[in-house]
């Protein structure tokens, strides 16, 4: 697949500084945000306001430790404002016992989310989230919800399944995802990726053809902003060119979810007897 | 991009997966289940777009954007599933569809929901344009069926006769 004479396995490294994990402090974190989740949630939403508050203290701690394992810099310390919201936001969305308040938390996480992705410089991904999870998810959420709910809180409103199970199992997929993250030497070095010429960050003048340029140390703040994938219409040349079938395919699939909500959305007819 | 920042934000795309899961395996109402793995989708996407800075290109933002497109096709499928299943029990409740799992199981003794000996009936497309097999052809169509076939037959008379000349030319 690699059009350029160079040897797969010897590509240049755009990256390679050794990285150095923080393994207990995150897992600590996972316990923690675990047992929040839990006495948060409880058997049933909020039977006892003492766990409650115990779970909200805990989350508080979490948040509070979380904060001081970073650089006081102005980014990173906006990142992780935007990074507890979103993590309050969802604890809220499996909170809440009415449902138009779990879509607030929902609401919330999905934006602050979209805040870390604009930090991320991914501005159309940030800007497309918005408008599919903010604006019409939650708008066909709320139009379902006007049409569906009860008045009144229902049973099933309030009752969980077996939440004890859940927060372990999702407190051990948790552990399991920050342990192979977090361990030294996990997240690899990364080696400049020829396959797909048009969706590097900067593919050079002649993509596929010549060397695309490598990021070096040497370089400028300025020269260094390059390669970072943050241009719309850089992904706009990958999508139509690397990636042209996968989109056609995704508009198709588009297109068939708009008839099947259609017709699934009718009215049954009624027998004319 | 330093790798500690790399490590937190991956950790927040997976809380944010972990955090739908509980939802969606306690929730017992339909649209929250739902909305439970809308919010494991925006993890997910969380996670791409992070490699795809770190990797220094597209690839991960092109594959957010598939994930995105599948996130608005399930939401618009499933609320009008949702929809069409509140019209069979009046509920919301995913224990009131138990049945549909294995039927082993105990039955849930308050499962009793009203409208649950309705007469089921299935989603039909309504059928749109002319019938081309239905006759008769309703009156106020018929004077634009027969203008357009007239239409139709002198055009193919021409190209026939054209075609016939530039056969004779052809032998000329």
């Amino acid at each position: 697949m690699n059009p350029l004479p160079i040897d797969p396995k010897n590509l240049p490294l755009v990256s390679g500084d050794e990285f150095q994990g923080n393994l207990s402090q995150i897992l600590l974190l996972v316990i923690l945000l675990g047992t929040a989740a839990y006495l948060l949630l409880q058997h049933g939403l909020v039977k006892s306001k003492m766990m409650a508050a115990s779970g909200a203290a805990l989350f508080a701690v979490a948040g509070l430790m979380a904060f001081t394992s970073i650089p006081m810099e102005l980014e990173s310390v906006v990142r992780m404002c935007f990074s507890i919201l979103a993590v309050a936001g969802g604890i809220a969305f499996i909170t809440a016992r009415e449902p138009v308040h779990a879509a607030l938390g929902f609401a919330t996480a999905v934006l602050s989310a979209c805040g870390v992705l604009f930090m991320q410089s991914a501005y159309f991904i940030a800007a497309a989230t918005m408008i599919v999870y903010a604006g019409a998810t939650i708008i066909i959420f709320l139009f379902v919800l006007m049409f569906a709910q009860k008045a009144k809180l229902q049973q099933y409103d309030v009752q969980l399944t077996s939440p004890v199970i859940a927060a372990a199992v999702a407190t051990s997929l948790l552990f399991a995802i920050a342990w192979s993250v977090s361990e030294p030497g996990e997240i690899l070095p990364v080696k400049l990726d020829l396959t797909r010429p048009y969706s590097l960050a900067a593919p050079g003048s002649a993509p596929g053809e010549a060397m695309p340029p490598v990021p070096d140390p040497a370089m400028s703040t300025e020269q260094l902003a390059e390669f970072t994938p943050g241009k719309t219409s850089g992904l706009g040349r990958s999508m139509f060119t690397d990636y042209l079938l996968a989109i056609e395919l995704a508009g198709t699939v588009l297109l068939v979810a708009t008839i099947g909500a259609i017709v699934l959305a009718q009215k049954p007819e009624r027998d004319p007897s | 991009m330093n790798h500690s920042e790399v490590q937190n934000l991956l950790v927040l795309g997976g809380i944010l997966f972990a955090i739908g899961l509980i939802g969606f395996l306690t929730r017992r109402s339909l649209i929250l289940m739902f909305l439970s793995l809308e919010t494991m989708l925006s993890g997910v996407s969380l996670n791409l777009i992070v490699f795809s800075r770190y990797h220094q290109n597209y690839q991960g933002q092109i594959l957010a954007v598939m994930v995105l497109t599948i996130a608005a096709c399930e939401a618009a499928i499933a609320l009008a599933m949702v929809v069409s299943l509140y019209r069979r029990k009046a509920t919301l409740d995913v224990q009131a569809w138990d049945e549909l799992s294995e039927t082993i199981l105990p039955k849930d003794p308050q499962g009793d929901y009203p409208g649950m000996d309705k007469e089921e009936s299935y989603p039909k497309l309504i059928p749109a344009g002319l019938d081309p097999l239905a006759k008769p052809v309703p009156s106020s169509m018929q004077a634009t069926i027969e203008q357009a076939s007239s239409l139709h037959e002198s055009k193919l008379n021409e190209s026939k006769t054209s075609s016939a000349v530039s056969e004779v030319n052809q032998r000329a």
